[in-house]
């Protein structure tokens, strides 16, 4: 089985979210923030299931979207993490892109453009 | 905008709304305009473009939180505004879809909402103390400023409207693959 992991402080945001890709073949996994994720990530995988993508936003508590990435991307190279995010300045979105995002969509998001950016990541 | 200084933040609200926001352990807070152009429950964020470019000013207020340190498990908001000033003469009433949107927004983001004024024919000029989460309020008369006023938000939430189109936008990172729109 196949997860995309939605990973917000904000429950409306989170929840919006999941309601905009739900129906792309994966099943949804929500956290809170950076460590949240990475924590239910290696659930996941030990499970014998896998993250199809993470759509993570940048400003969070315990860990931000930019540390979730670099730490993410030590171990996985290949599964895309798009941010979403407020954040619109070019150094923070140079910050993502060197972390090794594969995109950044800034919110408030088309739920049409969100959907169809996760279909091109995943393919 | 969220500050640490011993200052006050100051604006006027009389259509749209003024929401503060405090950081209970940490001690400071921050305050944003807010409009939700249109008839929209929360429910409507999950479909509606516009519906969600409400609740984005809050989120940017909140990013400037977090960026400070905070956590908005310690957050607490007062919530001051969405006045019915009959500006529209379609007869398009925003205040009390507002004031039904951000008490829904709240409960589902479980910030309480520690006090709030909303509503009535008048404008307010809200001063907040980000070091005390302190609110004092003024209710200002209806007199030849405040249509003037009143004008000049009529501008800012049209432009709003007018401006959906440039919201959304992105960029992927990889080669040739890049867009913008």
């Amino acid at each position: 089985m196949n997860y995309i992991m939605i990973i917000d402080d904000s429950p409306t945001i989170r929840t919006s979210v999941a309601y905009t890709v739900k129906d792309l073949g994966c099943e949804i996994k929500q956290a809170e923030n950076g460590a949240d994720a990475l924590e239910k990530i290696s659930i996941i995988r030990n499970e014998g299931n896998d993250v199809s993508l993470c759509i993570v936003d940048v400003n969070m508590p315990v860990m931000d979207g930019i540390s979730f990435v670099k730490e993410f991307k030590k171990n996985d190279k290949f599964t895309p993490v798009l941010m979403l995010t407020t954040e619109s300045e070019e150094d923070k979105i140079k910050e993502g892109k060197t972390a090794g995002a594969a995109g950044w969509m800034i919110k408030p998001f088309k739920p049409d453009n969100l959907k169809s950016v996760v279909e091109k990541l995943m393919v | 905008m969220a500050s640490k200084e011993d200052c006050f933040i100051v604006s006027v609200t009389g259509d749209c709304m003024l929401v503060c926001l405090y950081e209970n352990k940490i001690r400071f807070g921050g305050m944003c305009f807010v409009i939700i152009p249109g008839s929209f429950g929360t429910e409507n964020v999950l479909t509606s473009v516009l519906a969600s470019y409400g609740i984005t000013q809050i989120e940017m207020l909140l990013a400037d939180i977090v960026k400070f340190g905070g956590d908005r498990k310690n957050l607490t908001a007062k919530v001051f505004g969405a006045a019915r000033s009959n500006i529209y003469s379609d007869g398009k009433n925003l205040s009390s879809s507002q004031v039904k949107f951000i008490k829904e927004y709240f409960e589902s983001e479980n910030i309480p909402v520690t006090s709030s004024d909303l509503g009535g024919d008048y404008r307010r000029k809200i001063y907040f103390s980000p070091v005390t989460g302190k609110v004092f309020k003024k209710i200002l008369k209806n007199n030849s400023e405040s249509s003037e006023f009143l004008r000049m938000e009529k501008e800012y939430i049209d432009l709003v409207f007018h401006n959906k189109d440039k919201i959304g936008t992105y960029t992927l990172f990889d080669g040739d693959a890049a867009n913008d729109i």
